[in-house]
């Protein structure tokens, strides 16, 4: 009797106590901590603070609609700055402050330390801007990621000259840089499996060189229509420029390391233009029905919209935590790895719909191909 | 008392304290005066600092041993001889790369890894330094600028494929003892600080030494120190060797604590938050070391509260100690004593 009464006069104090606090319904819930690991000083500190103010407007978002499990998100931010000892700390740090999931980081080998202590600790982790292949080849039961792979890059050229392009003789030059030959590689085996398109001309040239024409007249002499070069833009602007006094009229496609004003500047514009370069869409060129709203309430926020790719998957990783937490009414790392991994299917997102594989690799290839227009910029291919 | 005993070979430490030189370095000096009690009491302090902290705590202080061994190892070369390293992450860097290279191709035990990085990285130190081991002070400081630059870009090119280019390398193998595999923060805790006190206690052995005093003459003057008979030239590679020999072993512990290897961690920045440790704590000085790696290392996370400005308070709290405390935070005692008292041997 006396214990019925004192539950009693407890759930009415919490009536009472929620009405006292009043707008606010939430305010005496126990916010879900989630955690930021991002650069937020340091060299790459403009991506950590813009993964910090996407990542705080959907959580804004979602608690202005009530939170999650009627409870609010608190973001807890931790910075790395890019550098692999800072993250294992920072990794440590989250674990002692009781977050439920964390989302980061950047950089793929800052990524590695720490995911390998949120494995260890069994706690749900979502990377946004660590596109190593590697990363998912543990077999890590905890660690998503939102952005892509690097070797979808690869998957998304393949079939955008087959499909796009419609072209059949593809030349491919990389310059023996890890990333590069890794992408080189990615685009090769995926042309060979659509069996589409015949790979004509496949070599290295080194960087930091001036003159490319040796390498350049091998590959004239095989008749390419379309060039892919995988590498870095000093070297992207100068092959185009040799190719083009070689007198090719061969696609140029350049990879996303060669997208850059430089580029042009390097190649003169009016070589340059007509240019193709595949990369990551900018947050500017998203077309998904989430993406207008929170781009319009970023650039409310803070003026402009954010200047790199990578923020926005930050954002998204949010939203893949909260979806699964709201799904199965769990904050257990194991109970949302599961229903991230197996369940959530096309969860609509700012960069698209996301899924995953079994890997923790996100499905599907999300690439735009940008042009280099008459007064210089890079604008979306259209056909 | 006990380390006193154990103490100088050649040179007695009674005679120096009666001249008032007492001790070398502090370390020495404290364990002159205060005996075994003030080294007890911090022994068992840091035996039991694991046991009452959250884990994150204890990772912080993993991280302060590592930067105190790196700290020791530079000091061989900035403290004792006088030489500007600004480059010291390179020899790290080739320890801790030889350790991920040879354990992930050939699964060499990380015990047996720990000389052999360190004699890798000695060997490295030895080649580099030989054709620059004249140059004086700013000139010596901005080649090893260049070979700080030179190592970490050819590790981003992946030479031979060995390296794994920007993704770096990642470590499978970790240290055993008996089964027992060390993962845990506390087990590299301890790991950690047991080669600290190792290392100090050789390094303070060979501050005393012949080698030590050697040394010290070069870093107070060159000119003079030829003129004893001391060959200038082998002592400064010695150093040079030694160091990067200990930064080399370091690189071990780093690679098995960190898992992935990388040249992120090996920046040119990071050389110099070693240069500022050796100088913060007080050239010369082995406590100095383990102090002004805490100033480097501890109060950053310590800052960690103030988010986006705690780069800007460390650098302000860095700029205050300089100001006011330009010899160091706990200097090396033979130093400000042998300018007043002149040279007693």
């Amino acid at each position: 009797m006396r214990g019925c009464r004192s539950r009693l006069c407890l759930v009415f104090l919490v009536m009472v106590l929620g009405l006292g606090l009043g707008t606010s319904a939430f305010a005496a819930k126990e916010p879900i901590r989630i955690g930021l690991q991002a650069p937020i000083t340091g060299q790459w500190a403009y991506e950590g603070e813009m993964a910090l103010n996407c990542v705080q407007i959907v959580a804004d978002e979602i608690n202005a609609k009530g939170g999650v499990l009627g409870r609010p998100i608190e973001i807890v931010p931790g910075d790395d700055q890019c550098s692999p000892k800072q993250s294992a700390l920072v990794a440590q740090r989250m674990l002692s402050e009781k977050v439920v999931a964390v989302i980061g980081t950047y950089g793929s080998s800052v990524t590695e330390p720490a995911a390998t202590i949120y494995e260890r600790a069994g706690l749900l982790n979502i990377a946004y801007g660590s596109t190593a292949e590697q990363l998912t080849a543990h077999g890590w039961k905890f660690f998503f990621r939102t952005c892509f792979r690097d070797d979808r890059q690869g998957a998304f050229f393949a079939q955008f000259v087959n499909e796009t392009l419609k072209l059949k003789r593809v030349a491919i030059l990389h310059d023996n840089t890890t990333f590069a030959k890794g992408l080189a590689e990615a685009a090769r085996r995926s042309l060979e499996q659509a069996k589409k398109a015949e790979i004509v001309f496949y070599d290295a040239v080194t960087p930091g060189e001036r003159d490319f024409t040796p390498v350049l007249s091998r590959m004239q002499a095989t008749k390419p229509e379309v060039v892919y070069y995988t590498g870095y833009y000093p070297e992207a602007g100068l092959i185009i420029r040799q190719m083009r006094d070689l007198g090719s009229k061969a696609v140029f496609v350049g990879g996303n390391a060669a997208i850059n004003d430089e580029f042009i500047s390097i190649a003169g514009l009016e070589i340059a233009k007509g240019a193709l370069m595949t990369q990551e869409p900018m947050p500017t060129d998203l077309r998904y029905p989430e993406a207008k709203p929170f781009l319009d309430e970023y650039v409310r926020r803070h003026k402009a919209p954010p200047s790199s790719p990578w923020p926005v998957y930050a954002a998204d990783a949010l939203k893949v935590i909260a979806a699964a937490i709201e799904a199965t009414k769990s904050t257990d790392s194991k109970v949302l790895a599961d229903y991230i991994r197996n369940r959530m299917k096309d969860l609509p997102g700012i960069t698209g719909p996301i899924s995953f594989d079994d890997a923790g690799d996100r499905e599907g290839a999300i690439y735009l191909a940008y042009e280099v227009t008459a007064d210089g910029k890079f604008k979306p291919y259209q056909p | 008392m006990a380390l006193l005993r154990l103490g100088p070979g050649p040179a007695p430490g009674r005679r120096r304290s009666v001249s008032g030189v007492s001790g070398v370095s502090g370390v020495s000096g404290l364990v002159g005066r205060y005996s075994a009690w003030a080294v007890g009491a911090v022994a068992v302090a840091a035996m039991v600092f694991p046991m009452v902290v959250s884990d994150y705590w204890i990772d912080v202080a993993v991280f302060w041993g590592i930067y105190v061994l790196l700290g020791l190892s530079l000091n061989i070369i900035v403290g004792e001889v006088g030489l500007f390293d600004m480059g010291h992450m390179a020899f790290f860097a080739i320890g801790s790369y030889t350790t991920a290279i040879l354990s992930g191709r050939f699964g060499i035990s990380l015990w047996l890894l720990l000389p052999l990085s360190g004699i890798v990285a000695g060997l490295a130190g030895y080649v580099l330094a030989r054709p620059i081991i004249h140059l004086r002070g700013d000139y010596l400081l901005i080649v090893t600028i260049g070979l700080n630059e030179m190592i970490r870009i050819s590790l981003l090119n992946n030479p031979w494929g060995l390296t794994g280019g920007p993704n770096g390398i990642i470590m499978l193998d970790q240290f055993r003892i008996f089964g027992l595999v060390i993962q845990k923060p506390m087990h590299f805790y301890y790991l950690v600080w047991a080669c600290v006190a190792a290392s100090m206690f050789a390094l303070v052995r060979l501050q005393r030494s012949r080698i030590g005093r050697a040394w010290n003459c070069i870093r107070e003057d060159e000119v003079a120190a030829e003129a004893m008979g001391i060959d200038v030239r082998s002592a400064k590679l010695l150093a040079f060797t030694l160091g990067a020999g200990l930064a080399g072993a370091t690189g071990t512990i780093f690679a098995a604590k960190l898992v992935v290897i990388s040249p992120e961690s090996f920046t040119f920045m990071e050389s110099v938050i070693l240069f500022c440790i050796v100088v913060l704590g007080g050239m010369g000085s082995i406590p100095g070391v383990v102090l002004g790696s805490a100033a480097m290392l501890v109060l950053p996370e310590i800052l960690r509260n103030f988010a986006q400005y705690r780069m800007l308070f460390f650098g302000a709290a860095m700029a205050l100690m300089m100001i006011f405390r330009p010899q160091g935070l706990w200097p090396s005692k033979r130093w400000t004593t042998k300018l007043q008292e002149g040279e007693s041997e």
